[in-house]
């Protein structure tokens, strides 16, 4: 086994909650196409892997289609802990040369299994990856630094590479190949350590309060002014109205023209 | 020539799609099921009400285990004015208990549960594949599909095609000779969403009863008619529309809702309720008038592809219509594998079996329905016509005595503009139609 | 709590200042030119151990650092592009819990923001736990006395066997010419998931070009590859500075809008008026984004003239 793509089932996230429009996200399809393209190159096949419940064996039939040779699902629940799951799937890729992975799982990842993965195979990374040259003894990788800025990394196997959705697009799985995939058989193994389940209490997102540098004003008093005035400026924050999309359209012109956007007239 | 990939394929996992992949794969066939979306079910839509009983013979107890959302014990038909309503309301108890009638359900649901019944059945599913054309011999007969996917070719002996209305292998095929805007309507819907309790008090259905609101009238200027069902916690509420009048009103079909949302007669049952959904769908309205051949060497036409869906005013039934056809086009090409003969006259059983059975007999005996539930006198002088003559009937204007009812009935059939004769011809259309 | 800050060239990264004050003012920061990025810490640190590195490698910097935290009991990094990579080789090397992507840290709550930034799943951590924050969050008051704070080199003389592998660094690339326009932006026409089609990104050009603005995207449209990954505005993206932001069909997740600077004057539609982006907004619409987009362009079309950026 040496090229490895590591898939998530994920929800959709315009239908969160309907779990038959679930799959792949557009990174793991990047991840996929990545894996595939290398194979090709070095002459050999690529194992698709996921941790998951039942459902999950649908990405590994996409993978599958798409000319994967091999389909692996560790059981697990959706919830499974991050690290659970790294650990699970290194357990069962401890000779992948190389593995192939999204940048951050859609539903609530955070982009940690892959590094995770890396230090368990004590591999290189190469993460957050734009741009991606495949060579014969390597890979170069272009990846994102703050500020717009990038790194060009040389990568050597072992090595686990997480690339952003759309670096490539994942090729359409031929006819005959999509049949050959929905009759073949998944390995379905347990997870070599215990999973545990994630538990959290969950609630809407609100943006926390934000801490304000100090004001600078010279007496006690100048300084509340100043704090007051900033939350007036926020409060005034915020006019909210339902338009037609006419309407909605012709308002925007007015704002931009009255802030001084666009010239009067 | 050479053997093909499989014996059917069917194009179009919607009942139709599936209950012929259910009954080809249950004789043994090997079968494949294709379909655009990415699950069956997942872009389809329809107004929500079901008439399963087709189903008794294809998956006995099917009420045990379908995705429905309520069973329909009430039934309401509507005429409306823009300030009348007049309204003839039933309930049966015996619709709320097996073998029950109708029930309200959502297309995903549905669809995707039949569909599981077809992979159960030893069907192949394949998701997210369109057909974009037919593979044909030389003499014309149909071979098989091509797809939208790499190496998307696949041969069969028979193609069922039921893809759905404006049917696109149909047409290619050749077998509609004309169809014309006139022949469909469009159906628009929103789902609203409204607490399970509030909808069980302002309907009066308590459990899983709902109701059924057949509307006439309501749809302004446009031709049309109204419908509006009880999910579980949803309401749907829709309008179908006659092409040509939506056009040369220049109305968008979310005002019409939106108007008939405010008709005193409903905004009290849906106030309050949020806009989860908008659709849109067009419905093969003209039925005989427009089917087109239906069967052709190697390939079958089923449900709305073959315009089966039945849409005469008060009713508007597609999807029994769908299953059915579905199952009797299997039937056919079942019989035909077996005798190895996919000519036309090896796959006639297909005919034979929907002129023998509720699909074209009710065809035939509503054919004239469509036409004149959508005709103007019905449309727009009708309905005020007959308010006011109820009005006028429960109307107590002492002291004054009562009129009689013959010359409340002359007297507003004068005021609307109707001519006696064309009264009394519409109301035998009407006698032979629904009688 | 301590923080842990991977600094470049002595350079602080995004939300490097927040995590430190997250964790009232101790830290560990690792790189090259870490006295320097330290002395930008006054009035935010009281204490900093400063570890010179010459290249980020995520590998060896956990090895390092792994008997430096060993008794820290809950260590913290910034969501920057390197404190995202290397917070799990840290945490992996101890054997703790990660928490990603975090709103809030105490020693005995995290709140996280997950599924696209529209919820918040908080939990209590155990013991010894390493998180990430995300940057762009919390914000910083810097004390007023402002004084350096104490400094202590743990710099290691030699590094530890080589355990864990690095790939090599073999450029660092300034931001992509194809960027800058978006990143020194004055003005930004912004899209997002609730748009219905790549063709809606060729109107935000067109209404860019009418009223002087730059084209960008959240990461939904750039993962589905509608428009380039230089035009993704946020965290993982282009941090931007704009005046002016109209965002059209944009919900407004955390790791956009910490990207997004502080407008003076912000426009949003959206069908949802729940969101954060709509509350973020001096103008919230609630609209249908693509039909407003086309009025919109039939309104500016082609030849407007607009007043110049540096004005407004
Ligand atoms: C507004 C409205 C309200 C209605 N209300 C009701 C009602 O209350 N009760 C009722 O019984 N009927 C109702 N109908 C009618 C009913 O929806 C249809 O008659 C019924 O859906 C027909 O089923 P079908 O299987 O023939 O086609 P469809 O349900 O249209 O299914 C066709 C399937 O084929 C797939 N497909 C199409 N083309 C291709 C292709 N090229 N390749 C692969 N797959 C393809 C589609 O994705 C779809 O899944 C209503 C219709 C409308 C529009
Ligand atoms: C580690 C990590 C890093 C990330 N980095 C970034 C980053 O740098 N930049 C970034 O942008 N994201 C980033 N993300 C992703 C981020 O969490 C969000 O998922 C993303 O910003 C959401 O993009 P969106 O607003 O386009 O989509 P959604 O959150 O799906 O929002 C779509 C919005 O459109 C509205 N809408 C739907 N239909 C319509 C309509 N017809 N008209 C008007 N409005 C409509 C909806 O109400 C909704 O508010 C990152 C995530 C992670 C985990
Ligand atoms: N349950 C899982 N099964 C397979 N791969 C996973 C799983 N979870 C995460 N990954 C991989 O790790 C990447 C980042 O995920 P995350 O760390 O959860 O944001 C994903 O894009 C996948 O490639």
């Amino acid at each position: 086994m040496s090229i490895v793509a590591c898939l998530k089932w994920v929800s959709h996230p315009g239908e969160p909650h309907d779990e038959r429009f679930a799959g792949m996200s557009p990174a793991d399809q990047s991840a996929l196409e990545f894996a595939l393209r290398q194979a090709a190159l070095l002459g050999t096949g690529v194992t698709a892997i996921t941790v998951g419940p039942s459902g999950a064996d649908k990405v590994l039939r996409d993978a599958l289609a798409c000319g994967a040779t091999r389909a692996i699902r560790i059981e697990a629940p959706t919830t499974a802990a991050g690290t659970d799951v790294a650990t699970a799937i290194a357990d069962h890729i401890a000779d992948a040369e190389w593995v192939w992975c999204g940048d951050y799982s859609l539903d609530r990842g955070a982009g940690s299994v892959p590094a995770f993965i890396a230090a368990h195979l004590g591999a290189e990374q190469a993460l957050g990856v734009i741009h991606v040259d495949l060579e014969a003894d390597g890979v170069r990788a272009t990846r994102r630094l703050d500020g717009g800025r990038r790194e060009l990394l040389g990568v050597r196997s072992p090595a686990v590479v997480s690339v952003e959705g759309a670096t490539a697009r994942l090729r359409r799985a031929g006819l005959q190949s999509l049949r050959t995939a929905a009759d073949t058989v998944i390995e379905v193994v347990p997870a070599t350590t215990p999973i545990h389940r994630a538990e959290f209490m969950v609630r809407p997102y609100r943006p926390r309060a934000r801490e304000l540098p100090a004001p600078a004003g010279d007496s006690p008093l100048d300084r509340l002014r100043l704090l007051t005035d900033a939350a007036a400026a926020s409060a005034a924050r915020g006019e909210m109205v339902t338009l037609e999309p006419a309407d909605a359209a012709a308002r925007i012109v007015q704002v931009l023209t009255d802030w001084g956007y666009l010239p009067h007239g | 020539m050479s053997t093909p990939d499989v014996d059917v394929v069917v194009v179009g996992a919607g009942p139709a799609g599936s209950c012929a992949a259910i009954v080809a794969a249950r004789a043994g066939l090997s079968v494949v099921l294709l379909e655009r979306g990415p699950f069956p079910g997942s872009k389809n839509m329809y107004g929500g009400v079901v008439y399963p009983r087709i189903l008794d013979g294809l998956i006995p107890n099917w009420w045990e285990e379908a995705p429905i959302q309520r069973w329909v014990t009430r039934r309401s038909t509507m005429l409306l004015t823009d300030t009348q309503a007049l309204t003839v309301d039933f309930r049966s108890e015996a619709w709320g208990q097996p073998p029950y009638n109708g029930a309200t359900a959502f297309r995903p649901d549905w669809d995707h549960w039949l569909a599981s019944h077809a992979e159960a059945a030893g069907a192949q599913l394949l998701t997210d594949t369109t057909v974009v054309g037919l593979l044909r011999d030389a003499g014309g007969a149909v071979t098989g599909v091509r797809t939208d996917r790499p190496d998307g070719d696949l041969t069969a002996r028979v193609v069922i095609a039921c893809d759905g209305v404006n049917s696109f292998l149909a047409k290619e095929a050749g077998l509609y000779e004309h169809t014309d805007a006139k022949h469909f309507t469009l159906g628009v819907k929103e789902t609203l969403a409204l607490p399970k309790e509030v909808i069980d008090e302002r309907f009066a259905v308590r459990e899983r009863h709902g109701v059924d609101i057949e509307i006439l009238g309501g749809t302004g200027k446009v031709n049309g008619g109204g419908f509006l069902y009880t999910g579980l916690d949803t309401l749907a509420v829709g309008v179908v529309l006659k092409l040509p009048k939506l056009a040369a009103q220049q109305q968008r079909p979310e005002q019409i809702i939106a108007g008939l949302k405010q008709h005193p007669a409903i905004a009290p049952l849906v106030q309050g309720a949020e806009l989860k959904e908008y659709s849109a769908h067009l419905i093969p309205e003209a039925g005989l008038t427009m089917m087109p051949k239906m069967t052709m060497p190697g390939m079958l036409v089923a449900g709305d592809a073959a315009a089966l869906c039945l849409a005469a005013g008060i009713w508007l039934e597609g999807v029994n219509f769908a299953m059915a056809s579905g199952m009797y086009a299997a039937e056919a090409a079942v019989e035909a594998v077996q005798k190895g003969d996919t000519s036309a006259t090896g796959l006639a059983g297909y005919q034979r079996r929907l002129s023998d059975t509720f699909v074209l007999k009710d065809h035939r005996k509503l054919r004239r329905a469509p036409e004149l539930v959508l005709s103007d006198r019905v449309q727009h002088l009708y309905p005020t016509m007959v308010a006011n003559v109820v009005e006028r009937m429960f109307h107590v204007d002492n002291p004054n005595p009562k009129p009689g009812v013959r010359r409340i009935l002359d007297q507003e059939r004068r005021k609307a503009g109707v001519r006696r004769r064309d009264l009394l011809r519409d109301g035998w259309t009407g006698f032979r139609s629904f009688g | 709590m301590i923080a842990v800050v991977a600094v470049r060239d002595g350079q602080l990264p995004s939300g490097g200042d927040e995590t430190v004050a997250e964790c009232g003012g101790r830290a560990v920061l690792i790189g090259s030119g870490t006295a320097a990025a330290a002395a930008d810490l006054s009035g935010v640190a009281h204490h900093v151990t400063i570890v010179e590195m010459p290249t980020f490698q995520p590998g060896a910097w956990a090895a390092v650092l792994a008997p430096l935290l060993q008794h820290e009991p809950a260590v913290v990094l910034p969501g920057s592009p390197d404190g995202r990579d290397l917070a799990p080789r840290i945490a992996a090397l101890l054997h703790r819990p990660l928490y990603a992507g975090a709103l809030s840290i105490t020693t005995d709550r995290v709140e996280l923001t997950r599924r696209g930034g529209t919820e918040i799943h908080q939990t209590h951590p155990g013991p010894d736990f390493v998180a990430t924050l995300q940057p762009g969050v919390r914000g910083v008051a810097v004390r007023a006395d402002a004084a350096a704070p104490e400094i202590t080199d743990a710099t290691p003389t030699h590094l530890p066997r080589q355990e864990h592998r690095d790939a090599t660094v073999l450029a660092v690339l300034p931001p992509d010419p194809a960027t800058i326009d978006l990143a020194e932006a004055p003005r930004i026409v912004g899209g997002g998931a609730g748009l219905d089609g790549p063709a809606r990104m060729e109107q935000l050009v067109q209404i860019g070009a009418a009223i002087g603005a730059s084209m960008g995207a959240t990461r939904v449209i750039t993962d589905r590859g509608w428009v380039p990954h230089e035009r993704q505005i946020g965290t993982t993206g282009v941090v931007v500075d704009p005046d002016l932001y109209l965002a059209f069909g944009v919900s407004g997740a955390v790791q956009h809008t910490s990207g997004l600077g502080d407008p003076a004057h912000i426009v949003s539609v959206n069908v949802d008026g729940h969101c954060p982006m709509m509350q973020l907004a001096d103008l919230a619409i609630v609209a249908d984004a693509n039909e407003t987009l086309d009025h919109l362009v039939r309104l500016l079309g082609g030849n407007t003239t607009t007043t110049d950026p540096g004005m407004a």
